[in-house]
């Protein structure tokens, strides 16, 4: 038995602690994924703990015959795609990258990093959300082109056409807003 | 060129090391031949580079839980406050009942009031032994018109 599935028992034998505990391991990955498909950041947030909500209603209904994991992102997709049917396409707001917690140090590589983070970030929530969340999955998250199937429910050519579909709108999006190469 | 068009569609896939070995090798030796795909290529690997590389955000490590919590404390609440609002809906319900039974008390009251007072009760001419007749007891129980 993995580690996800030691929590779900917990949390399904009556121990909240053991929901917390997924919380914990999974809420970096899913806010940097959520981050990356509707570019917001406080809502960003707020759609990562509407995920979570989700899990702990539904974490009864979960049938094992996939990964936690692959569940997990599928409610993150669905949520996303939700958010931003709602909300219409999201631009990426750049002045609230300033309030977020980030992993770099140094002031000046810091500028150079925000700046270029907007651009992309800019570029990234043009890109339609269809394409845009298999290639996410590939970059942001790793995952190999069978689990993004399965998250996805579709098959390894679609992800692959996707994949290829997003980089190709990333592309021409960065040369627009940059005005030269990527 | 149709060459370059079909393998600019797999490589993505190349990059992303998802080809089995056949396919891998025939990519490899049309990008030694071609340098618009072997470019093409480039710029798709910087491009997956720029994004790998994205900042990454970090939350406090129960920044989360802590929302999370409040919120489920949130809805238990709301169905708590629920089910107070279904009984009252159902009590409200009941109103018209004992209101109706108070009118109609109060309605009976007023008519029973205004009938002139009986000179003897239905048990006073029932112990006295007389004979009853069928206009003595309604006058009895209606009251007198007289």
């Amino acid at each position: 038995m993995n580690e996800d599935s030691l929590y779900i028992e917990e949390f399904l034998n009556g121990d909240e602690k053991g929901f917390e505990m997924l919380v914990r391991k999974y809420q970096d990955r899913i806010l940097n994924i959520i981050y990356s498909l509707i570019g917001k950041d406080r809502e960003s947030e707020d759609i990562a703990q509407e995920v979570f909500l989700k899990v702990y209603h539904g974490l009864r209904y979960f049938r094992r015959h996939s990964r936690f994991s692959t569940w997990l992102y599928r409610i993150v997709a669905n949520t996303a795609y939700g958010f931003l049917r709602k909300r219409g396409n999201v631009v990426s707001d750049e002045s609230a990258l300033e309030n977020s917690v980030t992993t770099r140090k140094d002031p000046r590589e810091s500028l150079s990093m925000k700046e270029r983070e907007a651009m992309l970030q800019k570029a990234l929530a043009r890109v339609p959300i269809k394409f845009k969340t298999a290639m996410v999955f590939k970059d942001i998250e790793g995952l190999s082109y069978i689990e993004i199937s399965r998250i996805l429910r579709c098959s390894i050519g679609t992800v692959e056409s996707k994949i290829y579909r997003a980089r190709q709108f990333l592309k021409d999006e960065l040369l627009e807003l940059g005005g030269g190469s990527v | 060129m149709r060459e370059c068009a079909d393998i600019e569609r797999r490589l993505s896939r190349y990059l992303d090391k998802e080809m089995n070995d056949a396919d891998r090798a025939m990519v490899e030796a049309h990008l030694a031949g071609c340098p618009l795909c072997k470019k093409e290529m480039s710029e798709l690997a910087r491009l997956k580079g720029l994004v790998m590389e994205t900042e990454r955000k970090t939350l406090p490590r129960d920044y989360l839980v802590c929302r999370i919590r409040e919120s489920i404390a949130d809805e238990r609440r709301a169905i708590g406050r629920l089910s107070l609002a279904g009984m009252g809906i159902f009590a409200r319900r009941l109103i018209p009942v004992p209101v109706a039974v108070i009118i109609v008390s109060v309605v009976f009251m007023i008519f029973t009031s205004m009938q002139p007072v009986t000179k003897s009760s239905l048990e006073d001419y029932i112990f006295s032994g007389r004979a009853a007749t069928t206009e003595t007891a309604l006058e009895l129980i209606l009251g007198s018109q007289n």
